[in-house]
């Protein structure tokens, strides 16, 4: 029995699997999932005629015809400035506010903080669209319709409860000895703040700070609603250059590129930002 | 350096009291330890020193300076956390500079100064290094460099030892030790392990539930213990401690545990006036150091027993036994062992030594008689 054992042999350890299959799968489902949008582009760079035709075209001459049309006779880029000082005003200001908001309901023990807490949460269980006309009439009143600073405020307060709630979870996984540690060494609550759990936060702040940029950035009804030609904003002003008696569907593409870069490329750039911003409390212990 | 004075100094959390009506008056350059369970309030009071947390009502004083109330940052004191409380964004030397920068000192003079404390701490070769690069006892190291580079009235340390690995805990008592004497800084020191807090200290304050039980030195807290928590809190393997009862027997007073009895030497009996406790019920306590155990009972091994577990630790080896339903532990040197049975279960006899022999109130748990011999008395005649 015993010297049986001797040839006992380990196993050797498994081949590494090449899952082929697994990539042709990816590969799929990105095709299904850019097609469309690529085909979108495509038309930008099509002329008026050949992008109306029923079946799609994939040969054709490019051409700049359609952000001609946009940029130029219909001054796009007013609406992108419009956008632009919209979306990063209000993305700095809810960041800001919802900060010191969320730092508050994380760290202290105050009367009603749940209620609080909850109470702005409940803030974005209701449909926004509901309360368009209630809007539309303080707006007239405090005579801010057609205004960057009526659309300022409006979006900071709707991104505010989703900024706040997401922080109140990123500080309380920053451990607060990091900020009592720095008032023993000499800092003011404030000085700790900033100095000390400022930077530990600045991953999951770009990260919130992204996502409330890009939905500032892609809203479209209250901007239709709220503002006619001196502050009107992308979404509302591409559907209005594109879509009129019959769709240009030329013009919808230049101006879907138009929109959609400056998010891509910026997204781009803080990528890895925004995915160690996200990931951050499931890693940290 | 500074001298530290505390009254009746109280913190609740809603109902529950976590310090009840605790004093404290330590010297300069004294090394103090707060010893207790878990959730005693040791870790409470050491942050109301530190202004991380505002008493109830009381009075804290740092060199003559009331500071109850004052925020953490105008008390000149220095801390190290349980956790080390180390910025994760920062090098190590950013790490022990920052109380410096913090206070604006000169760059070339928060240069020397840190170097001159990672020296002591002997650290100097991770100085460039980001603390989630550090072993565990490199980041203790840090810690306590953070604490040290400033000039703090007080130091107050929170259990800064309970990460570290046996080994690295044992050499860093000593090095503490050595380091607070050297620097002369008083300093309070937060833990739960009886065994840190007898080696350094040079005086130690038990709590329990929010009270102070005993404020003494090591070796009085070990000898004379102010009540039956403090002897089984300190010492390892803790104090035997079973219920007797008082009664007379043959002219002798005895101690009766029901499936035996102890004799109790006469002169002690009458010097604690014990005859006033006759009947009632008490307990009794005597260290596992301070019992015999023999193969066979004899006069000076009366009890019998069995034998319940034996664990060897190589210089000693410690006993337990079952006398009854009585549980006790005896500690001996491995020689004395020779030509015992160490298996489960086979009979010993147990003896106890009369001088050691603590007895406890049954409801109160305060010392009734403390024991007649005394290490410190020894060493006094000696």
């Amino acid at each position: 029995m015993s010297q049986d054992h001797r040839h006992i042999v380990s196993p050797n350890a498994p081949a590494v699997q090449r899952n082929w299959w697994a990539y042709v799968l990816i590969l799929f489902v990105c095709v299904v999932n850019f097609l469309p949008y690529l085909y979108v582009v495509l038309t930008g760079f099509m002329d008026a005629a050949t992008s109306n035709k029923p079946e799609p075209q994939w040969i054709f001459t490019p051409t700049l015809e359609a952000f001609r049309f946009l940029l130029f006779e219909k001054d796009l880029l007013h609406n992108l400035k419009n956008s632009a000082i919209v979306s990063i005003t209000a993305t700095f200001l809810s960041v800001t506010l919802g900060m010191f908001a969320a730092y508050a309901i994380a760290r202290y023990d105050f009367i009603g903080r749940d209620d609080v807490s909850f109470w702005v949460l409940t803030n974005r269980m209701m449909p926004p669209v509901a309360v368009l006309i209630p809007i539309f009439v303080t707006f007239q009143t405090l005579r801010l319709l057609d205004t960057l600073t009526g659309l300022i405020i409006l979006y900071t307060a709707m991104q505010l409860p989703f900024v706040v709630w997401m922080l109140t979870g990123y500080f309380r996984d920053i451990p607060r000895r990091y900020e009592e540690s720095a008032m023993v060494d000499g800092d003011t609550w404030f000085q700790a703040f900033r100095k000390v759990t400022l930077p530990l936060m600045m991953p999951s702040l770009t990260a919130t700070a992204i996502f409330v940029m890009i939905l500032s950035w892609n809203e479209y009804v209250f901007a239709l609603f709220l503002t006619s030609a001196g502050a009107r904003t992308m979404p509302p002003a591409i559907v209005a250059y594109s879509i009129g008696a019959n769709i240009s569907w030329n013009v919808l593409g230049a101006a879907v590129i138009l929109i959609t870069a400056p998010l891509i490329i910026f997204v781009l750039i803080v990528q890895r930002q925004l995915i160690s911003g996200l990931s951050q409390g499931a890693l940290r212990k | 350096m500074a001298d530290l004075s505390i009254e009746n100094l109280v913190k609740r959390f809603g109902n529950f009291t976590a310090v009840d009506e605790l004093d404290l008056k330590v010297e300069d350059g004294e090394f103090i330890f707060l010893l207790g369970p878990s959730g005693c309030g040791k870790t409470t009071t050491l942050r109301m020193i530190a202004g991380l947390e505002m008493p109830t009502s009381g009075r804290i004083e740092i060199a003559g300076r009331n500071v109850t109330f004052l925020r953490a940052r105008y008390r000149n004191v220095g801390m190290v956390f349980q956790d080390y409380g180390l910025y994760p964004h920062m090098s190590v030397y950013g790490n022990i500079a920052y109380p410096l920068q913090v206070r604006r000192h000169q760059r070339a003079e928060i240069r020397r100064k840190v170097q001159e404390v990672a020296d002591t701490m002997r650290i100097t070769d991770v100085l460039d290094r980001m603390p989630d690069q550090l072993a565990a006892g490199q980041l203790q190291r840090v810690a306590i460099a953070r604490m040290l580079v400033r000039q703090a009235d007080i130091f107050l340390m929170d259990e800064p030892m309970s990460h570290l690995d046996a080994k690295l805990r044992g050499h860093m008592r000593a090095e503490l030790r050595h380091i607070q004497k050297k620097i002369g800084t008083t300093t309070l020191f937060v833990t739960h392990d009886q065994l840190e807090a007898m080696t350094m200290a040079d005086r130690i304050m038990v709590m329990n539930c929010g009270k102070v039980l005993q404020f003494a030195t090591p070796l009085e807290i070990f000898e004379r213990p102010a009540d039956e928590f403090v002897a089984t809190f300190v010492g390892e393997p803790h104090m035997n401690v079973f219920d007797v009862r008082l009664t007379r027997a043959n002219g002798r007073s005895v101690a009766d545990a029901g499936s035996f009895a102890i004799t109790l030497e006469e002169a002690w009996v009458l010097e604690n006036g014990l005859a006033a406790y006759e009947g009632r019920k008490l307990r009794l306590g005597i260290r596992p150091e301070h019992m015999r155990v023999a193969p066979a009972q004899s006069e000076a091994h009366p009890v019998g027993a069995a034998l319940f577990s034996f664990e060897p630790t190589g210089p000693e080896d410690i006993v337990v036994a079952k006398a009854g339903e009585v549980e006790l532990t005896v500690r001996t040197s491995a020689s004395g062992m020779a030509g015992l049975p160490t298996r489960e279960g086979a009979p010993l006899a147990l003896g106890f030594d009369p001088r050691w022999i603590y007895l406890f109130d049954g409801e109160t748990g305060k010392t009734v008689a403390q024991a007649r011999a005394s290490l410190s008395a020894r060493e006094k005649a000696a």
